[in-house]
């Protein structure tokens, strides 16, 4: 009996030391394996943020989203990352988003239509998406 | 409807003298660095955005707090909800002005050191700051800012739990480098 309860002590000691260490080490989800929370367009996703901010926040940030729209520039990579600017029909503000450079293929370029989905991090001068993925 | 107007003032003035002399980033790098004996911890935000008039030396950088990157998903899940709390207060900043700097100087190659004072606001406290930091002029003509300093959590009222204090360092070192494009 006593034998049994030490085994027992120890078995759930090595799983919770195991889930911790797992845990503690766990790394982001790849964003390709995220279900979006919502699909929406470049200029409807602009549209929601600089109508009301805060409301915008709420609703999208640290959220996956997906966007369907068309490329207004690929911006020269910079340490790794490369930004898609969507358009929004809005010159002075786009959704940006942020690639890592391994994940984008080429023929990503002004003027292709685009799936694309990315973790919201808010509005700047854009609206940006990090961690994006294309949606094939 | 204000940040449209903030914009166009920024971006679509008439081609004045003050106008010629602004230079703006969307893709700076801020990064922070946590180093104790007990661990190491750093994050990464490439998407910093910062607009600065050489002709007045006003500068304003901002950051979304959602964007800094750890290697750890649990360390970016405790920097968000515990400690920043970004659902709250979503943003950082800083809006001041470098003083000394001239926008003849940047245009010329070569290297200043600048300083800047003004307000640096995060988790929903602003306070006022003084910032040392170096603008890199190349002969190309591209202009780069950096800058490196620390900051204490408590004085922007970020509680960080006795059972994880010694794993977090006292002063956080925060790390700036901005690449102007002329606007």
């Amino acid at each position: 009996m006593r034998r049994a309860f030490l085994i027992i002590v120890v078995l759930v000691a090595v799983g919770a030391g195991w889930y911790g260490w797992t845990e503690y080490n766990r790394t982001a989800e790849d964003t390709a394996d995220l279900d979006a929370a919502e699909t929406l367009d470049p200029a409807a996703l602009l549209q929601a943020f600089t109508a009301d901010e805060n409301a915008a926040n709420a609703r999208f940030n640290g959220k996956v989203l997906e966007v369907h729209g068309e490329v207004r520039a690929v911006n020269a990579p910079e340490n790794g990352l490369v930004d898609v600017v969507l358009e929004t029909g809005d010159p002075l503000a786009g959704v940006v988003c942020q690639f890592a450079q391994a994940d984008l293929p080429n023929n990503v370029v002004a003027g292709a239509p685009v799936r694309i989905k990315g973790l919201c991090t808010g509005l700047l001068m854009d609206v940006v998406l990090q961690r994006c993925a294309l949606v094939e | 409807m204000t940040k449209h107007l903030i914009l166009a003032a920024l971006f679509a003035a008439p081609l004045t003298l003050a106008a010629q002399e602004r230079y703006a980033t969307r893709t700076g790098h801020i990064s922070f660095h946590s180093d104790t004996p007990m661990e190491k911890i750093e994050a990464h935000n490439h998407k910093s955005t910062s607009v600065l008039d050489a002709s007045t030396g006003a500068v304003e950088f901002a950051v979304l707090m959602k964007g800094f990157e750890f290697d750890k998903a649990l360390m970016q899940e405790h920097f968000n909800e515990n400690y920043v709390e970004s659902d709250k207060f979503p943003k950082a900043g800083f809006k001041g002005k470098f003083n000394g700097l001239t926008a003849d100087d940047l245009k010329k190659a070569g290297t200043k050191e600048v300083t800047a004072e003004g307000e640096m606001s995060m988790h929903g406290v602003t306070k006022p700051v003084t910032i040392k930091g170096t603008f890199t002029m190349e002969p190309t003509g591209a202009v780069k800012a950096s800058s490196t300093f620390t900051i204490k959590p408590e004085d922007y009222n970020i509680t960080i739990p006795g059972m994880v204090r010694d794993n977090i360092a006292k002063e956080i070192t925060i790390k700036v480098q901005m690449d102007y494009v002329k606007m």
